[in-house]
């Protein structure tokens, strides 16, 4: 099946654009985004289909960032998987290929200033795409008890997320 | 030549004296066997594979303690620049690591090793997931309660950094340490409450933290 040429050219052009700005935090900070985009503006993606491929992206193992070719994959299949992988690659790839060279100084000062005036910014954002995400999942009581009860719980006990999610996941799925 | 101390707050139980010790870069990686390209594959193909939530420990593991690549100290200097760079963490360190290693074809070993097996296992898992969805309530609604988990972990990912900063700099008076609460709180209405465009919102939240932290810096200084 061939994904049409428009949408992999769409696909590539919002996750370029996202990559330069996955900083400090990661794509977690930009599952807002990603969602008013593809979700509400293009309708790429149903609301269950992007909650669906953010739990597999957390729970399953590897990095992160493979919520983008997942999306990428759920749009335009393997074609889309690709183009959205490499174009959510390129950039960030090419400056680390330079800057590992140029900065042989293990720490430069304003690398440190900027390290440390990221924080309270992916902070904010990390709290941000968390509340974005709850306020897609159904408005019942479950979702919204098990997304308090986490936030509160994993702030106290400091275990692997994947436990949190197959607790929650499991309790979801006993009072459905 | 090195400033003040800052911990990343990601790496843990790695310090800035580390660093300063094990020197640039490098330095005692010419005295054991550079890694190959399948060293690099494999290596990083265990630290994707590991990797739930954050590559910070597993990075860690692979590199320090089982491959033994780069010291403690090392990998803390490059996780730094990692963070400041645009990308995954875990990206930014295979490129460095395997440029530094095995030359510009170095990047594209680690990379696969990353990337490939984690993204046939995930993609899998995606369809097996949407296939029980679709013919389990029960599956579906489980599968609605593994996302709410994922955004009560953000929630407290975010809630703990905070806590962090807060804690992290007793010395500064409560004003300072306000000013930085008030750029995570300007975040979280910018995002989550105005729906602002957020590399935009990035933007604003950036400069005004730059700012803060440069004003900091000079208060701290006299």
């Amino acid at each position: 099946m061939f994904a049409q040429a428009d949408v992999l050219l769409s696909l590539a052009w919002h996750f370029a654009l996202l990559s330069l700005f996955a900083v400090g935090g990661g794509i977690t900070m930009l599952i807002p985004q990603m969602h008013q985009e593809f979700v509400l503006q293009y309708h790429w993606l149903d609301e269950r289909s992007f909650a669906e491929l953010l739990a597999v992206s957390q729970a399953a193992p590897g990095p992160n960032f493979l919520l983008v070719p997942l999306i990428g994959f759920r749009v335009a299949y393997w074609p889309g998987a690709l183009v959205s992988l490499l174009a959510f690659l390129v950039f960030p790839v090419a400056i680390a290929f330079f800057a590992g060279r140029l900065l042989h100084q293990s720490e430069n000062e304003w690398i440190a200033r900027l390290r440390q005036a990221f924080r309270p910014v992916t902070a904010g954002l990390w709290i941000a795409s968390g509340l974005v995400v709850a306020i897609t999942l159904d408005h019942t009581l479950v979702p919204v008890v098990l997304t308090a009860g986490v936030a509160l719980l994993a702030l106290a006990i400091d275990i692997s997320p994947l436990w949190w999610c197959l607790g929650a996941g499991i309790i979801a799925a006993a009072l459905a | 030549m090195l400033i003040a101390p800052i911990s990343s707050g990601l790496m843990a139980g790695v310090t800035r004296a580390d660093c300063i010790t094990s020197g640039a870069y490098g330095a005692n990686v010419s005295d054991s066997k550079k890694p190959s390209l399948l060293d690099l594959a494999l290596g990083f193909a265990n630290i994707g594979l590991t990797s739930v939530g954050g590559a910070a420990g597993p990075l860690r593991y692979v590199i320090v303690k089982q491959r033994r690549w780069l010291s403690d100290g090392e990998l803390a200097g490059l996780f730094g620049i990692a963070q400041a760079l645009p990308g995954a963490n875990a990206v930014n360190i295979a490129v460095m690591l395997g440029d530094r290693f095995a030359g510009p074809l170095g990047p594209l070993a680690a990379l696969a090793g990353l990337i490939i097996p984690s993204l046939l296992i995930a993609i899998s898992l995606a369809g097996i997931a949407t296939h029980f969805a679709t013919v389990n309530a029960r599956f579906a609604a489980g599968e609605i309660g593994v996302t709410a988990a994922v955004a009560g972990i953000f929630i407290a990912n975010g809630t703990r950094l905070i806590a962090q900063l807060w804690r992290g700099t007793p010395d500064l008076r409560a004003a300072w340490r306000c000013t930085r609460l008030a750029i995570s709180a300007l975040g979280i209405v910018l995002v989550a409450g105005l729906h602002v465009f957020v590399p935009y919102a990035m933007l604003i939240l950036i400069t005004l933290s730059m700012i803060v932290e440069t004003r900091l810096r000079d208060v701290a200084s006299h």
